[in-house]
């Protein structure tokens, strides 16, 4: 995993910084320089500074005694060169540090990149720094790059738009950035922000949620998806048929509609919906596999396998693939399966086999199993559409892209309806798929409250709820870090929802992040609370939601007295209701199927 | 200092697999004791987990049975201190990352080197997130085993040269379980290995009858096997010693036939 360190530190606003957003490294300068310290103050910062964060003091030609005090006071653990020291000089600086403190000091070695560029060898270095000059923050040649033998930082010119690239295609040991995080001279908080944020996400990381844990089979697969999807993503002829897709099959934009008898019923904000139900094949599923489809089209694949919870996935899968001309395979757990027999039969009518799944809990955590199961014997000629934010890096990243149509669509749509942004967005979350996208263009308006509404069952003091961020704890399952609802020992806890898709034990490794920065939060609905949305907005505006989308009503009615009528709060629906209609029957007592 | 070299002092190693748990922890340790005795070099101990993902059929039910007699981690590592009392065989964990994330990473490998458990496998934790678990691993001296695939290409050599313990070759794609063929070309990757590294290669996955074991032997350092004997013991129940330990001998013969 490529690590990350913020150089040239000089004030206590810039330890507060690093240490809110926890870089691997920073760095003090101790040369000439326009962020050149002295120990004294170095020592304050380093005294104020997080104990995970390791610093580096950074020297040019500097008498090893002085080198060695610093190290001795606890300044810094690592020492970066950039002048003309040689291998004698690092040989007695290595040695002489030693023996006073009995502790190793870590040496980088600065060399400079020019185009006629012959490494020289150094044997008592820890890491290389490969710079364009003396810290001149110009960027060079990167293909000049072969053949080093030692981990290496690489600096020069890094900034918010280079830096993913940087990390894709060098795989450094550390990337190294001063005046790409500046503004004036200074230390700048929000482009550390996003500069940590693109490193960590270059390494399939949000914080310290993500990641790829999968089979050692699967990882050449995994990566390989990565990059095709960096090359299609940018593409002009993938985009434009991406875009004829979203809005001539799926049919894109979908509404904004301003909900005005439950709105005036309420009294309070102003409630607008994203109509995501009134997508092709009713809900934002289509969105995700349209992206996925056309990806693994380009891949040269030619079969399709998806798990599904509720089984809106799953059709929009089996949609796909007829529509592709792709075969198709779909994992649903048989409890999901007695849930939504409609969906079943839709998905057979559109030319997809469903497999059953019969282990662990027989529902969706049990089928995304499965679903990895069948990929690891057979990804020649098959992509899994994976269909939440949720499973190994880039699956978080891709999904997330692209329902990320929901909020760019809707920030638009109320900017002009209504000339202001929305008080809150609310949607419900299983996995987080359709919350993901609602919130990521309201991400940078901090006055927007971002509200994710969980599967809280019959109650989350119940063993029978879906409520991960209320109950869960960090944990890794289905290839990715994130936060899960574990038994004790570490076992994967049995959930349950009234609504298929939001039975999962997970959450997408985004939302984990966000939510620990406390840019969202997530709210425990019941299943009691949700039918009740369910039938109030049927009758109300005469739209019958999804039971998964029913969650985010329910909060909505909640909270939409407490703003001004002049205030408004979007709410994502997600899904149409009619899949549901059977089992919300049965729950007010009535069978249907009698 | 870690066992694992042991394993491959006689011969071309048999690795032997079980379910920590099933049929029960007595049991567990009685089996690993008949393995030990019968010629197996290596010990596998798989710590239950809810969702096993690289797990055919016949080791997935096998967590199922040891997750419904309540098997925990302190349980295995009690079975791991009786095994110690009578047998220096090596030992090996099994186990998905997440049980031990939620012991804590400390606590577990400590733990690990106090009761004589010489390394870990951990199937969801390839190459590149190995940082995960690496550092404390090291601190305690448990050698993290690294998985390489048949898909692995040109990252076999990268993988190999940072390996400790053995190498654990996955020989054919899909999930744990019996198989009637293996088709991948091992002795091509084994090549790449043994060019950076002199750390022991064993192939498992898929691997039952003797005649396979003596096939893949020929290219290989050892050979493990997990469902067939896991199989035996769905079969045999509490009654498995005798079946598992002709099983034994028979694979260990093979290996070096």
């Amino acid at each position: 995993m490529t690590k990350i360190k913020i150089c040239g530190l000089k004030r206590e606003e810039d330890i507060n910084i690093v240490n809110k957003f926890k870089p691997d490294y920073i760095g003090f300068v101790f040369a000439k320089s326009p962020r050149k310290i002295d120990f004294n103050k170095a020592l304050k910062l380093k005294s104020l500074l997080n104990n995970d964060i390791l610093s580096v003091g950074i020297f040019v030609d500097e008498k090893i005694d002085k080198i060695i005090e610093g190290f001795s006071k606890g300044i810094f653990e690592i020492v970066q060169l950039h002048g003309e020291e040689n291998n004698q000089y690092i040989k007695k600086l290595k040695n002489e540090s030693f023996e006073k403190n009995k502790k190793n000091l870590k040496i980088i070695k600065a060399i400079e990149i020019k185009d006629n560029f012959d490494l020289e060898e150094f044997q008592d270095i820890d890491y290389y720094l490969l710079d364009s000059g003396k810290g001149s923050g110009k960027i060079f040649n990167w293909n000049l790059i072969q053949n080093i033998n030692k981990p290496f930082f690489l600096a020069g010119g890094l900034n918010e738009n280079n830096i993913k690239e940087a990390i894709f295609k060098i795989k450094p040991f550390a990337v190294d950035i001063s005046s790409g995080v500046e503004t004036n001279g200074f230390k700048d908080e929000n482009k550390i922000k996003n500069i940590i944020g693109d490193v960590k996400l270059a390494n399939g990381r949000y914080g310290k949620y993500g990641g790829r844990y999968i089979s050692e089979t699967l990882m050449n697969e995994i990566i390989h998806l990565e990059e095709e999807y960096e090359f299609f993503k940018n593409d002009p002829e993938f985009k434009k048929e991406l875009n004829t897709l979203l809005n001539e099959y799926a049919g894109r934009p979908s509404l904004l509609y301003y909900a005005e008898r439950m709105s005036k019923d309420l009294g309070g904000a102003k409630i607008y919906f994203k109509r995501e139900d009134l997508n092709h094949t009713g809900s934002h599923k289509i969105n995700n596999v349209l992206v996925q489809g056309l990806l693994a089209k380009k891949m040269g694949k030619t079969r399709l396998i998806a798990e599904t919870g509720a089984g809106q996935h799953g059709v929009a899968t089996a949609t796909v693939a007829a529509f592709f001309g792709m075969e198709c395979e779909i994992y649903m757990g048989e409890e999901d399966i007695k849930r939504q027999v409609l969906n079943v039969y839709r998905m057979e009518l559109l030319g997809a086999k469903v497999n059953t799944v019969t282990t662990g809990t027989k529902t969706l955590k049990d089928a995304v199993n499965e679903t990895f199961r069948e990929w690891v014997g057979r990804f020649d000629d098959t992509h899994y559409i994976v269909g939440s934010t949720v499973g190994p890096h880039p699956f978080p990243m891709i999904v997330r892209d692209a329902q990320s149509v929901i909020s760019k669509e809707a920030k638009t749509q109320i900017l002009e309806k209504e000339g202001r942004l929305p008080k809150a967005i609310i949607a419900c979350v299983g996995g987080g798929s359709n919350a993901i996208g609602s919130f990521y263009n309201f991400l940078e308006d901090e006055e927007v409250e971002l509200i994710g509404c969980e599967g809280a069952g019959k109650g989350v003091d119940t063993p029978d709820n879906a409520a991960t961020m209320t109950n869960g704890r960090i944990g890794i399952l289905h290839g990715m870090k994130s936060i899960f609802i574990q038994s004790n020992h570490g076992q994967i806890a049995p959930v349950y929802s009234i609504s298929a898709g939001l039975d999962y034990p997970g959450i997408g490794p985004e939302h984990a992040y966000l939510n620990d920065i406390d840019r969202t939060k997530y709210v425990p609905i019941t299943d009691d609370e949700a039918v009740e949305a369910f039938e109030y907005l049927s009758r109300i505006e005469g739209i019958i939601p999804a039971i998964e989308s029913a969650h985010a009503i329910a909060y909505a009615k909640k909270i939409a007295h407490k703003f001004d009528k002049e205030d408004n709060i979007i709410v994502c629906l997600s899904g149409r209701g009619d899949k549901d209609v059977s089992d919300i029957a049965k729950f007010r007592g009535v069978d249907l199927n009698e | 200092m870690s066992k694992i070299p042991n394993a491959f002092k006689n011969g071309k190693a048999f690795i032997g697999f079980l379910t920590a748990g099933d049929p029960s922890k007595e049991k567990t340790i009685e089996y690993i004791l008949a393995m030990a005795e019968a010629g197996c070099d290596l010990v596998e101990i798989g710590i239950p987990f809810s969702d096993p993902g690289a797990e055919g059929v016949i080791i997935q039910e096998a967590n199922i049975k040891a997750l419904k007699n309540k098997i925990t981690t302190d349980d295995v590592f009690d079975i791991v201190k009786e095994v110690r009392k009578q047998t220096d065989i090596p030992l090996v964990f099994l186990t998905y990352i997440n049980p031990v994330l939620f012991y804590g990473y400390g606590k577990f490998f400590s733990k690990c080197k106090e009761y004589g458990v010489d390394g870990i496998i951990t199937p969801d934790v390839p190459f590149e997130e190995k940082e995960e678990i690496s550092g404390v691993a090291k601190n305690n001296n448990i050698d993290v085993i690294s998985l390489i695939a048949p898909t692995t290409n040109e990252r076999i050599q990268k993988i190999a040269s940072d390996a400790s313990g053995f190498i654990y070759l996955v020989s054919s794609l899909g999930v744990t379980g019996v198989r009637s063929e293996i088709t991948t070309d091992l002795g091509t990757i084994i090549k790449e290995i043994k060019k950076v590294t002199d750390v022991p290669t064993a192939v498992g996955f898929g691997i039952s009858t003797p005649e396979q074991a003596s096939e893949i032997a020929k290219v290989s350092d050892g050979v493990i096997v997990g469902s067939a004997i896991v199989k035996i013991i769905a079969d045999y129940g509490e009654n498995a010693k005798k079946p598992i330990m002709d099983y034994v001998k028979s694979m260990k013969e093979a290996c070096n036939n």
